[in-house]
């Protein structure tokens, strides 16, 4: 093995035990690391720049603005309100109401900014029917993820995925992976009752007091809310039609920032910006550069080779092991960079002879994304809805969590085998 | 030491219920120029970086149910004063 190719795993290595060991922000280690492979020469930076996904970046970067200035009408709120009221208030109704917004809204804007307008109201909603949260917050956790799955905005390793192959378009994994995700979903809503109803019980006159609430005062600024949903609804139009465009999801997402930004006016701009995840951009930034090192100098076609020859070749051998590895390696650690590390790799094996690349795809969306509920680590979403509830005097334990999360986890993985196997394998 | 306040009953109606962790209170504003203050408190509570400090929950007719955390019971009630819904606060 060349020595470029030694300092490039070296650093690699080092980096990943420094995002795992979460003792340094994972941004700052991983730009230090695509730094790294630039400033030692692995890649100049031209070729750096180039493996930088910028339709990755310009997707969340959008959807990060619509969503931001869209929650300033109070929309979300509302919607948690009504669903609350159209459950009767009762706790177990509203945990299932709520469990299913997060899915579907996790589905179209994303599971991490879902995950972040829905905590706030759902800290309001059991504090007047006097339950504890967590039940609550870790469903819309196990949720986001599920719900994440089904799009190709759902979740970051999808966004990654869908922005790395060309053919995999929003219907694509609308028509793949929204199926299993629903099923996954139908039989989670009543493991959810099953584990929490105990804990939910509440008084008829907490119940009561959310019948009373008046929902419709939550929304703040009813001639934004108009303009936000006529550029939301749009956007969305433009994912589900972008191929038929010929633009990229990307390109779908900041024209819909920014004619919103256009619409609300200049004074909207500033606090939109701010309010953009940059650390998270810059995050990805690091990391394509830093997997760009193991790329240029063949270490990820070595593995390419290696995972050939482990399988034979048999591509059910091959989704599967993608799959389970995806779903253990994403529960324990962080999704973003695993993935980022994968998809040069299932690259490589199709340009190795495996013709039929698209189980493999499939298989490496469900493990990532389904595998996020293993652990508290194991996703975005979950991180920060443990720090905001833990920084509520809320916090949800890694074992608590893994309590539920992992044997769903565990079955979403062997549902998602089955399927694989039916739809793509026999 | 404990605050105690003194409001005018045709602007405002409070009742305070203490709980164990919170305090409640049963809010309503009478006077038609005291809607936006009201407004401006829940805005400043919400928009905070503290999601449990002081919540609200909006009824019809500028009915408001309002629940504070013990360690921010001083500071709610010094915004309703900043904003003239009470007329005197004092420590007792």
């Amino acid at each position: 093995m060349e020595q470029q190719a030694i300092w490039a795993i070296g650093i690699f290595l080092v980096i990943y035990a420094l995002i795992i060991s979460e003792k340094i922000h994972r941004t700052i280690v991983a730009m230090i690391g695509g730094l790294l492979m630039v400033a030692l020469g692995i890649v100049n930076q031209e070729t750096a720049l180039h493996h930088i996904d910028f339709n990755t970046l310009g997707l969340l970067i959008g959807m990060m603005i619509i969503v931001s200035i869209t929650a300033d009408t109070g929309l979300f709120k509302f919607i948690a309100i009504w669903a609350a009221k159209k459950s009767k208030g009762n706790p177990v109704r509203i945990l299932i109401a709520l469990s299913l917004i997060t899915a579907i809204g996790s589905a179209f804007l994303d599971n991490v900014t879902t995950v972040l307008l829905m905590v706030p109201v759902t800290f309001s909603i059991t504090r007047q029917l006097r339950v504890p949260p967590l039940p609550f917050l870790i469903t819309q956790i196990i949720a986001s993820n599920v719900g994440g799955t089904a799009t190709l905005i759902g979740d970051p390793p999808n966004i990654m995925i869908g922005s790395a192959v060309k053919e995999l378009t929003f219907m694509a994994f609308i028509n793949n992976l929204a199926p299993i995700a629903a099923i996954i979903l139908v039989i989670f809503i009543p493991l959810f009752v099953l584990l929490f109803r105990k804990q939910i019980q509440t008084k008829p006159e907490y119940t009561q007091s959310i019948m009373d609430m008046d929902e419709k005062q939550l929304i703040a600024d009813h001639k934004l809310l108009r303009k936000c949903l006529t550029v939301l609804g749009l956007t969305i139009i433009g994912f589900f039609l972008h191929q038929s465009l010929h633009l990229e999801s990307a390109t779908v997402a900041l024209a819909g920032a920014f004619v919103l930004l256009l619409l609300t006016g200049e004074h909207m701009m500033e606090e939109a910006f701010t309010k953009v995840e940059w650390a998270t951009i810059f995050f990805f930034v690091g990391l394509f550069v830093l997997v760009s090192g193991l790329i240029e100098t063949g270490v990820i076609a070595e593995l390419a080779a290696q995972a050939i020859e482990l399988t034979n070749g048999d591509i059910v051998a091959t989704s599967m092991l993608i799959l389970w590895l995806s779903a253990i390696a994403s529960a324990f650690l962080d999704n973003i960079p695993f993935v980022a590390t994968m998809i040069p790799l299932i690259q490589e094996m199709g340009n190795m002879g495996v013709s039929n690349l698209e189980p493999l795809w499939w298989s490496l969306a469900l493990g990532a994304c389904l595998g996020g509920n293993g652990t508290l680590i194991g996703a975005s979403a979950n991180l920060i809805v443990a720090g905001m509830s833990s920084k509520e005097g809320h916090p949800i334990k890694f074992v608590q969590f893994m309590k539920y999360g992992f044997p769903l986890m565990l079955l979403s993985i062997v549902l998602a085998s089955v399927y694989v196997f039916l739809r793509y394998l026999i | 030491m404990r605050l105690t306040y003194q409001f005018n009953e045709a602007v405002i109606q409070i009742i305070e219920t203490p709980n164990e962790t919170d305090v409640e209170f049963d809010i309503r504003i009478l006077a038609e120029n005291k809607w936006a203050g009201m407004k401006e408190i829940q805005k400043k509570f919400e928009e905070n970086s503290v999601l449990t400090d002081v919540l609200f929950y909006e009824y019809e007719n500028h009915h408001y149910r309002v629940i504070a955390r013990q360690d921010y019971y001083v500071d709610f009630v010094l915004e309703l004063l900043k904003h003239r819904l009470l007329e005197k606060v004092e420590w007792n």
